[in-house]
């Protein structure tokens, strides 16, 4: 057992994977020597660089994904960074018009497996936070990851890289050399598309994602002083979304609270939101709550942008609101 | 590599067939896109490839290139009409789409550019596996204004990727001149930006097509990078069967259809002694047969059933197993 960073655990899954796998190679601007930016490539260049198997490349992010893309297609495994999910656009086409139809669209011919690796969030860098994932989930083939610790990171990414679809792995910039958390020395993996149960509890479930699996068991501690207990279930890949566990546990609370760092309007928790009250609408004691950013840009300003963010105090709130019987 | 008598018959049998199997599609397809005047560009520069060469058509012209590379005429007219027999039973259009396991990249989306670097992307897994194939791709003088055609090219450039960028420049992106979309004189211009050779090549010889994209093969193979090649032909019909064109005088095609890239090579072979107007009806003849035949079975093969909605296939099955689901 070690104490690794957020950072530390996702480069050890892919420099395990690169050991088991010839055909994995990386692809971003300035991974090479110089580390990646905010150190997310530290230390492979000197075992996997003169080996060409990592690319340094030019400002080109469409290009960038959209060669990655082709080289999947042609059975390598690449895991392309794009620095920051801000950029995310610029690789729209490729990522998400062309390669997320393609295993469909061949009728089972193309296969493409690539991970998209991007950092966002609101935390100390204060620039290229925003969180744009739920573009991606309206995306039918692509696989959207959001680790919240150290250990999931790394199980998630080793994953991500097996897997054979295109897989966008946002990494959090506020947890990535913020935290610590214990890594096996034993191999593992975090299966895709399986939810985590990060606190049990029998009052309130709180599903969340990220950053925001932080403050919701902030808020269960502080809750639980109260005597209420939250159930924290972190969805940690939001699609393929794990209905069953968020279901599991909406059916034992009766009460649901959903909490990301994406806008809330057309964001992807109104999924989570709208899958329960389809599915288990008569479970429910009180209308579900979701805590999540106004439909407005990230202001810049401290002040501003702690208003505009959720945090522990929004979560208990939230819970607090649900807690009232219809 | 000098062309056999085998090779430049085969080169117009290609040729005259597109054409033929084309015009055969417009009949029922009015919005099917043509490549009438341009298979000079088409046949010419995927001629020749090895099968493990990646190729990636320009939408104008990749049926013709998935017919060459042996997709039979019965799957591609599926394919069209969106019937159960073709490669992917109906979940995509065929028309600007080809099959992957002839080493295909054929377009996922209608939206141009990306294919530029998916190619070079092939290029890139071909070098990383220590192989000497090469990905062709084609494009338009319209496209070559896209993002990825920039990105890709540069980026193609500096990692010197086996890629050989053929643009297939016929003068109007639907109704834009190319005059009026470029900035540059010859689209070759623009490989100086990008420190790699550009190559004009008159997109109506078929011949001096072929030896030009040849040429940047041998150099894609030796390692030396990837080149830029400009073929200026015309596009004879308009965007799709039904444009009208009137966005263009009369007089600027009837210049043109007297370029004809057919007739051009045709009347070449004859006075070279390797065709004969017997040969002609032959190819024609026989062309026109399998054309009749496929188009009938198309048309009477079904069209896919509620099995390849495919609600659950959304997903490729992982072939690592059990972790990642």
């Amino acid at each position: 057992m070690k104490q690794l960073t957020y950072q530390e655990a996702l480069v050890e899954g892919i420099a395990e994977e690169m050991r088991i796998d010839q055909d994995v190679f990386l692809m971003g601007q300035d991974i090479g020597a110089w580390g990646g930016a905010l150190m997310s490539h530290k230390g492979l260049w000197e075992e996997f660089g003169t080996a060409g198997r990592m690319i340094d490349t030019p400002i080109s992010e469409s290009a960038m994904v959209g060669s990655c893309v082709g080289a999947a297609m042609m059975g390598m495994r690449p895991v392309v960074q794009i620095m920051f999910g801000e950029f995310l656009s610029l690789a729209m086409q490729p990522l998400a018009c062309d390669a997320a139809g393609m295993w469909y669209y061949s009728a089972g011919k193309t296969r493409v497996p690539m991970v998209l690796r991007m950092m966002y969030g609101v935390g100390p860098h204060r620039g290229h936070e925003q969180d744009y994932h739920s573009w991606l989930v309206n995306v039918p083939g692509l696989k959207v990851v959001m680790p919240s610790t150290p250990y999931d990171a790394k199980g998630l990414m080793k994953s991500a890289i097996r897997d054979d679809n295109p897989v966008a792995f946002f990494e959090h910039m506020n947890l990535y050399h913020g935290i610590r958390g214990e890594i096996p020395d034993e191999e593992y993996v975090i299966p895709l598309g399986i939810a985590d149960v990060k606190r049990k509890g029998n009052d309130v479930s709180v599903v969340a994602t990220a950053m925001m699996v932080h403050h919701a068991l902030e808020a269960a501690e502080d809750l639980s002083k109260e005597g209420i207990e939250v159930e924290v279930v972190d969805l940690r890949t939001v699609s393929p979304m794990d209905k069953e566990t968020v279901l599991a546990s909406v059916k034992k609370t009766g009460r649901l609270v959903v909490v990301h760092e994406a806008w809330k309007f057309g964001g992807s928790g109104a999924e989570v939101a709208a899958m329960v009250a389809e599915e288990a609408f008569t479970d429910l004691k009180a209308p579900i709550v979701r805590v999540a950013p106004p439909h407005i840009p990230i202001p810049f300003s401290t002040p501003l942008n702690k208003m505009f963010l959720p945090d522990k105090k929004k979560v208990m709130e939230a819970v607090r609101k649900v807690l009232v019987n219809l | 590599m000098a062309l056999t008598n085998e090779d430049l018959l085969a080169i117009y049998r290609y040729m005259l067939e597109g054409r033929m199997f084309e015009a055969a599609i417009a009949k029922f397809k009015g919005n099917y896109h043509p490549a009438e005047g341009e298979e000079a560009v088409i046949v010419g520069t995927f001629y020749n490839l090895r099968n493990e060469d990646v190729v990636v058509p320009h939408f104008r012209g990749s049926i013709i290139v998935s017919y060459m590379r042996g997709a039979p005429l019965r799957k591609l007219f599926a394919g069209i009409m969106g019937k159960d027999t073709n490669y992917n039973h109906g979940r995509w259009r065929g028309d600007i789409w080809g099959p992957p396991e002839l080493n295909i990249i054929g377009m996922f989306s209608g939206a141009l550019g990306a294919s530029i670097s998916l190619a070079i992307g092939a290029a890139m897994a071909a070098k990383l596996k220590k192989t000497d194939n090469v990905a062709v791709v084609t494009f338009g003088d319209g496209t070559s204004n896209q993002g990825n055609f920039h990105e890709a090219i540069n980026m193609a450039a500096v990692l010197k990727l086996p890629t050989v960028f053929v643009c297939q420049n016929n003068q109007y992106a639907v109704s834009t001149p190319a005059r009026k979309g470029l900035g540059c004189r010859s689209v070759a211009d623009r490989a100086v930006g990008y420190g790699i050779p550009g190559v004009e090549v008159d997109g109506n010889d078929v011949g001096a097509v072929h030896e030009a994209v040849q040429e940047a093969v041998k150099r894609a193979r030796e390692g030396k990078g990837p080149t830029l090649i400009e073929a200026l032909t015309y596009r004879v019909l308009g965007h799709w069967i039904a444009d009208p064109a009137t966005y263009r005088s009369a007089k600027e095609v009837e210049e043109w259809k007297k370029k004809d890239p057919i007739d051009h090579f045709q009347k070449k072979l004859i006075k070279a002694g390797v065709l004969t107007a017997e040969k002609i009806e032959e190819i024609r003849k026989t062309m026109e047969e399998k054309i009749s035949v496929s188009l009938k079975q198309a048309e009477e093969d079904p069209w896919p059933g509620e099995e390849w909605l495919g609600a659950d296939d959304v997903f490729a099955p992982n072939k690592l197993g059990g972790v990642a689901q």
